[in-house]
């Protein structure tokens, strides 16, 4: 037993060396060398287009047949390689660094121009892609310098989901469209086990995102938040958790967990979007609308955040690839494909004319629809410096959500923050 | 013998206690893995209406994914402890000038945030060739195991009495022989134990396997689990359902490996 | 191989009686020091190859103006200290600092007492010991993602399971991921969780190193538990828990995704540490010469206890 340990533990190494030599010949087949060089082309054989995503199931289904759709269209070999959202961006940087960023790149809206600032994009005008007939928020969200870097075939907005039985049974008839309408309702529906109202306050950029609405339509901006209108939004949603008609544990919900507690019964109204839809309408057990989210008063307007992916061209450098990954991107931005992509996704296309047609076969979807022609982009007044301010509108909701400050003073706390 | 002269069943209920206390986590995660909608607010604590689709999904999806964990994880076992075994006792007992030095550089890179070397390795493996396949994640894995695995090891080997590798060394043994035949047995503890935790470091390791994969040819399953949660819909019962699944053939494993950390191992060497 | 380095007994006699660290009259990388180099050669090589250039890296990007461009262009105009100073000023910084000591402090204590006092009762031979001793690992088997998960259901202010359980002896709900006040001791609870299977299986493994002859002599002369503990026990393990004790200082200051999993460093930075704030200075806000400033920062901290641990060990050695 002694003496064997130091021979059986260099056999094992042996054994273990060799067989991991022997699957690296088995696994690095097709891809050892990253996903933005994978094969290349000579003299008749077809294009090899890397496309990286960070869809997951089952999403992943229908973009992997639309690519290859696409690919058999333009005549084209795709490869797509899907990378979980917690690491995409990392991914992205670690790729433009070594030089190997994918030939058809997925950015969520909001860090378009973050990375196109970085010249790592080329401009869709090249390939003959222009923004005409896309939403306005799109073209406003996928452009950097004047020039359209990025556009999205299916985008969505949020807006106020209710339980119609708990209305019926609370006596409402019609949902709120004023902020003091929302907060009776809430009032109304909220007893024990049910709060009346709940939206998403967590860190993850969605509980900015969802403040956002009540924040625009009352006149605040992003450039400053430490304006009057802004502070209004904000005392508004602080009041109703401190009336107890919202739960303080908002400050920990992203929108899938608001969809739980709404589905759980434990919610009558939620602020939420239409790629909930498909869970929404796959349970028979609560009954519900949409409405518009509500302003403040009748009169102002309703606006919401544009949300939803864009697909661009990154600059590899060669030529040949470029042309063939904006035929691609023109392809999978085509009438037919946003219809598919938004119909797996639970969102709506992202040309308007596209998206009436297509509310008319899903009038489910109708009132996004409509919502997403005015909708605004995030990243339109701020650029590549929207991220500090969307991490200091969701510091300073946090601190007033939990009572550590008044919302003046947690907005103008977080503002300064953001400065340094 | 003296050792069991209290009864023992009381001392084995009151271990199940706490351990049921440290064990309800996952007890709720094996809940939700049985439940179709398994989010907390609508799961309940013992599923009323079992449901195997969870697993359905994992096993169809995920059972390649188990097998290059497993893979992984040993072949950075074996890596880690064919270099850090005989370093440690270099550290611990050869008296090299520089030991002091080399000790605090292997908890400098203990201290290192993993994205910093991810980040590195990726454009290194990059142009080595070396993404996507087994080798180059056992050897960025081992990467965090071998200097863990030198400080855990020598902590242990300080204790050795120098008069046991003495009594070796009249025998006509030299360090290689010494090490093999006297220290090695003497240090099957500590060895067991840094091969346990290099395991379990590189089974949970999600960073590198995010980093140094883009294709699934080689997926470990930290990373096949993250294909059920998008930014929009988030499916846990599969989600947990992978989790429990994971967990078995790594349970097996360390069952097997715990037996081995035995009481007295030096004790009798003395003698 | 090994039977061919000189072993007359001149040299032994004079390497046994060598005093540490004295010159050896001939060169020594060609005697017995040469083949010894060997036994740590790939162990210093895989170190250098591997965290040589990250290290050098992480220092260089603090001092310059590292954004996303960067990673496209290669450009990064040289700034100095710039980047430390911008952290150090923050409003954010002293919250971090405070956390990160707090946070740390916690979840040590924690894990190393509860650690240690099942390794001791770990000791006592009854049925099931080793499955359960197992099972205890558990806790490290799981990704991250599905236990930072389970544990905000079960933490979950209104359908938690803990605060039910609260309900049922007739205690008011705990706010515990929610209110910045609590949810620091949140994630300590659940990072002590995570913890105690570490510190519990090296103390273990570092008990059944101690031989049994001490504990019977003892008995034998009337000893009982604390005097047991204290005199055999406690000293004979003293190396085991110094590594134990640096090394999860080191890696609970390292703690990133369990953090971001439960709180995202929230609700209104209560439960930002210098960790989760150098990942997001760097992925969120994209400054990515702060956060390796921040990330520079934490490895000073660590280094202190690892200096520590060594004038420890070196000590010790000496004994």
């Amino acid at each position: 037993m002694r003496g064997a340990r130091k021979g059986a533990l260099v056999g094992t190494v042996a054994v273990a060396a060799l067989s991991a030599l022997a699957l690296t010949g088995c696994s690095s087949g097709g891809s050892s060398g990253g996903s933005g060089s994978s094969g290349s082309t000579s003299g008749g054989a077809k294009t090899s287009i890397a496309v990286e995503d960070y869809y997951t199931q089952p999403t992943t289904g229908i973009m992997d047949k639309v690519y290859q759709a696409c690919a058999a269209e333009e005549n084209v070999k795709v490869t797509s390689s899907h990378v979980p959202g917690a690491g995409f961006i990392p991914k992205v940087l670690q790729q433009a660094s070594s030089k190997t960023l994918p030939d058809v790149l997925m950015l969520d809206n909001p860090n378009v121009k973050q990375i196109a600032q970085t010249g790592a994009l080329s401009p869709l005008s090249d390939y003959g892609i222009s923004a005409k007939g896309f939403a306005p928020a799109i073209a406003q969200a996928g452009s950097y310098d004047g020039k359209v870097y990025a556009l999205a075939p299916a985008i969505n907005t949020i807006d106020l989901i209710y339980n119609t039985t708990m209305f019926q049974e609370a006596g409402i008839t019609t949902p709120p469209t004023t902020w003091a309408e929302l907060q009776t309702d809430a009032q109304k529906l909220t007893k024990k086990g049910v709060y009346g109202f709940a939206f998403s306050a967590d860190n993850d950029g969605e509980g900015t995102w969802q403040f956002l609405p009540f924040m625009w339509s009352n006149g605040g901006t992003e450039t400053d938040i430490t304006t009057a209108p802004t502070v209004q939004a904000l005392q508004f949603l602080t009041g109703m958790i401190q009336k107890g008609t919202v739960s303080k544990s908002v400050v920990n919900w992203g929108q899938s967990d608001v969809l739980n507690q709404f589905l759980a019964g434990k919610a009558a109204m939620m602020i939420n979007g239409p790629w909930e839809f498909p869970q929404l309408s796959a349970q028979k057990k609560i009954v519900w609308k949409q409405s518009p989210i509500p302003t403040r008063t009748a009169s102002q307007t309703l606006q919401s955040p544009l949300g939803g992916e864009t697909f661009t061209v990154p600059n590899t450098g060669d030529k040949t690839k470029m042309a063939a990954a904006g035929k691609l991107v023109k392809c999978i931005l085509s009438p037919a494909n946003q219809a598919k992509i938004a119909a797996s996704e639970g969102d709506v296309p992202g040309q308007i004319s596209v998206a009436t047609s297509f509310a008319q076969s899903h009038p489910l979807y109708a009132a996004i629809a409509t919502s997403v022609k005015t909708a605004r982009a995030r990243t339109a007044k701020l650029g590549a410096k929207w991220p500090a301010t969307q991490t200091a509108i969701n510091v300073a909701e946090q601190t007033a959500f939990s009572g550590k400050a008044s919302p003046k003073a947690a907005l103008q706390q977080a503002n300064s923050q953001k400065e340094q | 013998m003296k050792r069991t002269r209290h009864t023992s069943w009381p001392s084995t209920v009151l271990a199940i206690i706490f351990l049921a206390i440290m064990i309800f986590p996952i007890y709720w995660m094996v809940n939700a893995s049985f439940q179709s909608n398994s989010a907390a607010q609508s799961s309940t604590i013992f599923p009323i209406h079992p449901t195997l689709s969870g697993y359905r999904v994992a096993l169809s999806q995920q059972g390649g994914n188990l097998v290059t964990s497993l893979i992984i994880s040993l072949g950075t076992v074996v890596l880690s402890l064919a270099i850090a075994t005989p370093a440690a006792y270099a550290l611990a007992k050869f008296r090299i000038k520089g030991t002091n030095v080399i000790m605090l550089a292997l908890l400098i890179t203990q201290m290192i945030p993993g994205i910093v070397i991810a980040n590195s390795l990726y454009t290194a493996f990059n142009n080595l060739h070396l993404l996507n396949n087994y080798f180059g994640l056992i050897l960025a894995d081992a990467s965090n195991c071998i200097p863990f695995s030198v400080i855990l090891i020598s902590a242990f080997m300080r204790s050795i009495p120098d008069s046991l590798v003495e009594a070796a060394r009249v025998d006509g043994a030299g360090d290689l022989r010494a090490f093999r035949s006297v220290v090695l047995p003497v240090s099957r503890n500590s060895v067991i134990t840094a091969g346990l935790f290099s395991f379990l470091f590189t089974w949970s390791d999600f960073l590198f396997a995010l980093t140094l994969t883009s294709t699934t040819a080689v997926r470990p399953v930290t990373l096949g689990i993250y294909n059920y949660l998008s930014a929009n819909v988030q499916q846990w019962a599969p989600v947990m359902a992978t989790a429990v699944l994971a967990s078995i053939p790594a349970m097996v494993l360390l069952l097997a490996a715990q037996k081995y950390i035995a009481a007295g191992a030096l004790g009798g060497a003395i003698k | 191989m090994s039977t061919t380095s000189v072993d007359h007994p001149a040299t032994r006699g004079a390497a046994a009686a060598a005093v540490p660290g004295e010159p050896r009259r001939r060169p020594s990388w060609l005697t017995r020091e040469g083949p010894r180099w060997l036994f740590l050669a790939p162990a210093i090589a895989y170190m250098v190859l591997f965290f040589g250039y990250p290290v050098v890296k992480n220092v260089t990007m603090s001092l310059q103006h590292y954004t996303a461009s960067t990673f496209f262009t290669g450009q990064a105009p040289w700034v100095g200290f710039q980047n430390y100073v911008t952290v150090v000023k923050s409003s954010l910084f002293t919250t971090t600092i405070v956390n990160t000591a707090l946070f740390t402090l916690g979840s040590i204590v924690g894990q190393f007492v509860l650690g240690m006092l099942l390794a001791l009762f770990f000791r006592r031979r009854f049925p099931l010991s080793n499955l359960l001793r197992g099972l205890l690992l558990m806790p490290w088997l799981l990704p991250l993602i599905a236990s930072s998960a389970v544990w905000k259901w079960i933490l979950d202010q209104d359908s938690g399971v803990l605060n039910q359980l609260l309900g049922v002896f007739h205690l008011s709900a705990v706010p515990w991921l929610v209110s910045p006040h609590i949810a620091l001791l949140s994630i300590v609870l659940v990072n002590v969780w995570l913890g105690i299977p570490f510190n519990v299986t090296i103390l273990y493994s570092g008990l059944q190193e101690i031989p049994t002859e001490l504990y019977e002599a003892a008995e034998l002369d009337g000893a009982g538990g604390w005097n047991m503990f204290w005199h055999i026990t406690w000293p004979s393990l003293k190396s085991v828990v110094t590594v134990v004790l640096v090394l999860g200082v080191v890696y609970t200051l390292k703690v990133l995704d369990i953090i971001l999993g439960l709180t995202g460093g929230g609700p209104a930075n209560s439960t930002q540490t210098l960790t989760t704030n150098s990942y997001q200075t760097s992925f969120t806000l994209f400054h990515f010469g702060q956060g390796a400033a921040i990330s520079n920062i934490l490895i000073l901290v660590s280094l202190v206890f690892a200096l520590i641990y060594l004038r420890f060990a070196a000590r010790s050695n000496t004994e």
